[in-house]
């Protein structure tokens, strides 16, 4: 078209008039430029989101989360920022909650076992009534009838009103109740009893403080209370006035271990030590700082110490005597490794408010009690018991009688159980969200004994199959915890009373058909003429009682007229907590504390293969599966491991030293043989990972349940060469008090098969190593402290 | 009636001495934005979808040895080398700071993620499959991408936008769902907490070592480090000195003058392996 003169002023007038009437209507002039549809507003989907507040329970801290419910189904997974433990913010293990409820392989209803045991083969049934009259009929026969312990029901720990309800009716039933975690705190929670005199356990003020020394414990991976102290850490590290001149000091972080964890590599200062001598280094330093008198003002040494005895005990860990037998070389220490001591107790001491932290792989040896005990007595010493920047002990729960700490039972009970149900003298298995015959060491045969058992009936009410439902007569799905009623008392709560409370945030899809699982023990009670002991209509009505009764205590953070409105607000908040309900004051320890824990020194012993073609095996839980409890969700397998960067598979981790020694290279498979058996893992080169020790995750290895957590095995039923059970070669040592398995106490011989795989990692083929030309291509710069 | 519409200009900034490399924002990032499921083999092709994704670096050898952390996510340039290349437009600049992928007019010639330095795109090789009932979880507020185009990180552009709608434009405060005065209709950094609009990352990072915001909001985590790192950039292009040693803000990759919207924190290295902080 010809553009004449009178057709370009038409356009041009048209064009102002338009400019200005979008103008006026409102619309930005940058709005009739090329705008993309995904950033018009008007284009979002329409509908209304809730946002409900409940618990997460894919890991035994139980963060306080909020979900997102859009049209019936339940989006996303965050934090709840009012919960007092995890502040609104998560783990990617709460984040996978979703996959749990949505999983393809959620077992759909009740079923019976079809053919063979453990052949995998389960024929639907309905509730009502054949399963819950085939339920209480075995409950009766084979537990009420038969006596007491011929019934034994293993679940995870619980604590708050299902620990309750599952003890009670263990109680009115007669049945044996154990507790299962593949990876138990026992040790730590024995230590806590016996530095700190209390039964639940301490939280750490550690965005408060200026030194932390950890011994052993993964506390930003997967120990204990990850995500709050992940919270503090940030803080502890670039918090408010912590940087610039004139603040407070950037916290230092050193971290004793004797493999390169999460937290060794966000360590100022990681020092690798012979695997079970952490204690060892943990007196000397407090050797150091009772023969320099760098403790607290006010702490009682010579109560503490005991007299004279005490002390003349301690001083045989004076550095000179501690570091050669802790494995401190001049390399590690950077010169004379007795002065390295001396100068980490200086620190310690000095530049408090500091935190001693200790558990995981130091409690895991035959000494470990002795390792976390002599970590833990340093609180003590440098005052930071009950100190803001120290260890806060905390409250017991507000509710007389519900169970506001929980423990594994010790695993000589195991023990006893796969020889009861060897002997035919354990005649019903109990099982809920515990998965003994993946967990317990291989040595226990478990796993043998319930599959070659004549007369044993194994009811489980897990939601998902697992290596030990694999094997169970009856499944009684119970509901996922975002369908379901719940509540818990944190343990470690954060310094004052704390309960959660969790609530049914949707339905369950119309395709499933679970129950709830203390609705079932409530409706079961009912059946079998017990429904007098538990006067509940149902579990919500259980927690409804026991709200009323916190509300008729008219204290915390809930101010309520009537006791439905607090019921309302304790479930919009997730919660309630009351800030002036604290843990002892004025704690003091007992005397002579020090003396005794340096009487129980001992050495670590490792029982099985020794001699110098072995290495250590430093197992470790995963930093989300964990113990592979939640090795069925993808994104969690998916999540490549901090340090590695490996998803999906097992790997073995090992120095490039180590791997020259054996004649291994990154992706072979490897052969890793103890005295109980062996089992096969990719190998991983680092060059971090001390030469005398190997790592391997704990959680891989799963022959039964979803694709996700198996279908890496060979497919006849044994773990394939890209995921193995590590739990299947540990030596059976126990550590020695708590009786726990010293999971960390294990020599293994290792080599290669000749087989080699591609490792499934995030990392490049090449290790990631700084390569730029000049620092201005680095891409991790570094600054010293003070520089900025 | 339509509102006018605020102008506002996000950036991020991730604090290298927080970040432990826990894999929270990793997780956070799949499940709000309908990624699909990495398996084995998307690893081992070198494949796998990670918006956010945190690489781990090597330094020193047993027993003096590190391994940093550093979260990289889609940096959003405010010169992109992934723009320019695109012959549909289907990536480009929008005047919020952020880099924009139009999924529907993508072709996938992936040339932009040959130009993307920092290799945050990807690109969608196969159909995304769930299992019909994982279908449930996904967002209905995120496009799930098909065959043959290319994605990355939005900066949770869907979250940004309810934000705006429910505070600018509705004014309703989100926390209390009390209505905000016309004057006061303005997204902060408070109620983009209050209501969940961070970016999935930000909110999850237990540590804070994500924080977003408004670039020019006081009140926000992030603008005292875009204040730092925009003088830095104009005295850099004005010849002037800085002493490198002596700041802690810098954008990744700063010699090829992208000029990200996400800035870094350098970490502090209290013991550098060799005496001497780089």
């Amino acid at each position: 078209m010809k553009l004449s003169r009178r057709h370009f002023l038409a356009w041009a007038g048209l064009g102002a008039l338009g400019a200005v009437a979008c103008e006026g209507f409102g619309i930005r002039e940058g709005e009739l430029s090329i705008q993309s549809p995904v950033s018009l507003p008007e284009d979002l989907v329409r509908g209304k989101d809730n946002w409900y507040a409940s618990l997460c329970r894919n890991c035994p801290s139980c963060e306080g989360i909020l979900v997102r419910v859009m049209e019936g189904r339940a989006k996303k997974v965050q934090g709840n920022p009012l919960y007092p433990t995890n502040q609104g913010k998560s783990h990617a293990r709460c984040e996978a909650g979703v996959q749990a409820l949505y999983h393809p392989d959620r077992i759909p209803g009740p079923m019976k076992r079809g053919g063979n045991r453990g052949s995998g083969q389960f024929d639907p049934i309905s509730w009502e009534p054949e399963a819950m009259s085939t339920l209480t009929r075995q409950l009766n026969d084979r537990g009420i009838n038969a006596g007491p312990g011929r019934a034994v029901m293993v679940t995870k720990p619980m604590r708050g009103h299902l620990g309750l309800l599952t003890r009670r009716f263990a109680e009115a039933t007669g049945i044996e109740h154990l507790t299962f975690e593949a990876v138990d705190n026992n040790v730590y929670r024995a230590a806590v009893k016996n530095v700190y005199e209390q039964d639940v356990l301490p939280d750490f003020d550690i965005e408060n403080a200026n030194f932390i020394l950890s011994f052993g414990a993964d506390f930003l991976s997967t120990w204990i209370s990850p995500t709050r102290w992940n919270r503090g850490y940030g803080e502890f590290r670039q918090g408010e006035g912590r940087s610039n001149a004139g603040g407070r000091d950037r916290g230092t972080l050193y971290h004793v271990d004797s493999r390169f964890s999460m937290t060794a590599a966000n360590a100022d200062k990681w020092i690798p030590v012979r695997p079970g001598w952490e204690g060892y280094l943990a007196l000397s330093i407090a050797q150091v700082i009772v023969a320099e008198n760098l403790q607290a003002p006010g702490v009682d040494v010579e109560a503490l110490l005991g007299g004279d005895a005490g002390r003349q005990m301690l001083n045989s860990f004076r550095p000179e005597v501690a570091a050669p037998l802790v494995g401190i070389t001049p390399e590690i220490a950077g010169g004379d490794p007795a002065e390295f001591i001396r100068k980490l107790a200086r620190d310690f001491a000095g530049h408090g408010p500091s935190i001693a932290i200790a558990g995981g792989s130091a409690g895991a040896h035959s000494n470990g009690l002795f390792n976390v005990e002599a970590a833990s007595v340093l609180n003590w010493l440098v005052g930071s018991v009950g100190a803001q920047g120290g260890v806060t002990l905390n409250p017991e729960g507000p509710w007389n009688g519900v169970p506001a700490t929980a423990s594994a039972s010790p695993i000589d009970d195991f023990e006893r159980l796969a020889q009861r149900i060897r002997t035919g003298d354990v005649r019903m298995l109990l099982l809920h969200n515990a998965d003994p015959a993946h967990g317990l060491p291989g040595s226990l045969r478990l796993r043998d004994a319930i599959e070659s058992a004549q007369d044993l009936y194994i009811v489980s009410f897990s939601p998902f199959i697992d290596d030990t439902s694999a094997l169970a007569d009856l499944l009684l799905p119970d509901r996922v915890y975002l369908e379901d009623w719940g509540d818990d008392i944190p343990d470690p709560a954060p310094g004052y009373q704390t309960v959660g409370f969790q609530q049914p945030v949707v339905n369950p899809l119309w395709d499933l058909d679970p129950r709830s699982f203390p609705d079932v023990l409530l409706a079961a009670a009912d059946g079998l003429g017990l429904g007098d002991r538990f006067p509940w209509r149902n579990y919500e009505a259980m927690l409804k009682e026991s709200a009323e009764a916190l509300f008729e205590e008219n204290r915390g953070s809930i101010e309520a007229a009537s006791a439905d409105e607090f019921w309302t607000a304790l479930l919009r908040r997730g919660g309630w907590w009351d800030e002036s309900a604290t843990g002892p004051a004025n704690p003091r320890p007992r005397a002579g504390l020090l003396r005794d824990i340096a009487q129980s020194a001992s050495q670590p012993a490792f029982a099985g293969f020794g001699g110098g073609d072995t290495v250590y095996l430093a197992p470790f839980s995963h930093n989300s599966i964990q113990d592979g409890e939640l090795a069925h969700l993808p994104w969690l397998q998916a999540a490549p491991d901090p340090v590695t960067s490996i998803t999906w598979q097992t790997w073995i981790e090992m120095n490039d030293v180590t791997a020259r020694r054996f004649g291994i290279r990154q992706g072979d498979v490897v052969r890793i043989e103890s005295s109980q058996g062996s089992i096969r893992a990719v190998a991983f080169l680092t060059p971090a990972t001390p030469p005398e020790v190997v790592g391997i995750p704990f959680g891989g290895g799963r022959r039964h349940g979803s694709d996700y957590a198996t279908h890496l095995s060979w497919g006849d039923g044994r773990p394939g060469p890209e995921s193995s059970n590590v739990n299947d070669i540990l030596e059976p040592t126990r550590v020695a008090g708590p009786g726990s398995l010293a999971w960390a106490g294990t020599r293994v011989r290792i080599s290669p098969t000749g087989e080699s795989v591609m490792l499934s990692k995030m990392e490049g083929t090449s290790r990631a190593v700084e390569v730029g030309l000049s620092a201005a291509e680095e891409i991790i710069k570094t600054i010293q402290p003070g520089n900025y | 009636m339509v509102t006018k519409r605020i102008d506002h200009k996000w950036g991020m900034v991730v604090d290298l001495d927080r970040c432990t490399g826990c894999q929270a924002c990793v997780v956070a990032c799949q499940a709000e934005n309908n990624l699909p499921i990495n398996d084995k083999e998307s690893f081992q092709q070198a494949r796998a979808y990670e918006w956010i994704r945190i690489e781990r670096y090597w330094e020193g050898e047993f027993p003096n040895v590190k391994a940093r952390f550093i979260p990289i996510m889609c940096q959003h340039c405010e010169n992109a080398p992934c723009e320019p290349v695109c012959p549909v437009y289907a990536t480009y600049h929008n005047d919020e700071g952020m880099n924009v992928q139009v999924y529907n007019r993508c072709v996938g010639t992936r040339y932009c993620a040959n130009n993307c330095p920092y290799q945050v795109r990807f690109f969608n090789w196969w159909e995304p499959k769930w299992p019909e009932r994982l279908r449930n979880q996904l967002n209905p507020d995120v496009t799930v991408r098909s065959r043959g185009i290319m994605e990355r990180c939005s900066f949770c552009v869907q979250r940004i936008r309810r934000g705006e709608i429910t505070v600018e434009r509705r004014g309703v405060e989100p926390m209390t769902g009390e209505s905000i005065p016309a004057s006061d209709r303005y997204l902060n950094y408070q109620r983009m907490k209050d209501g969940n609009f961070l970016p999935a990352c930000a909110q999850a990072c237990p540590t804070n070592a994500l924080k977003f915001g408004e670039q020019t909001d006081p009140s926000g985590p992030v603008y005292q480090y875009f204040e730092k790192a925009n003088e830095q950039y104009d005295k850099a292009h004005h010849g002037e000195y800085i002493d490198e040693s002596k700041t802690r803000v810098y954008r990744l990759l700063e010699e090829m003058a992208t000029k990200p919207n996400v800035i870094y924190l350098k970490k502090v290295d209290k013991y550098p392996i060799g005496g001497a902080a780089h």
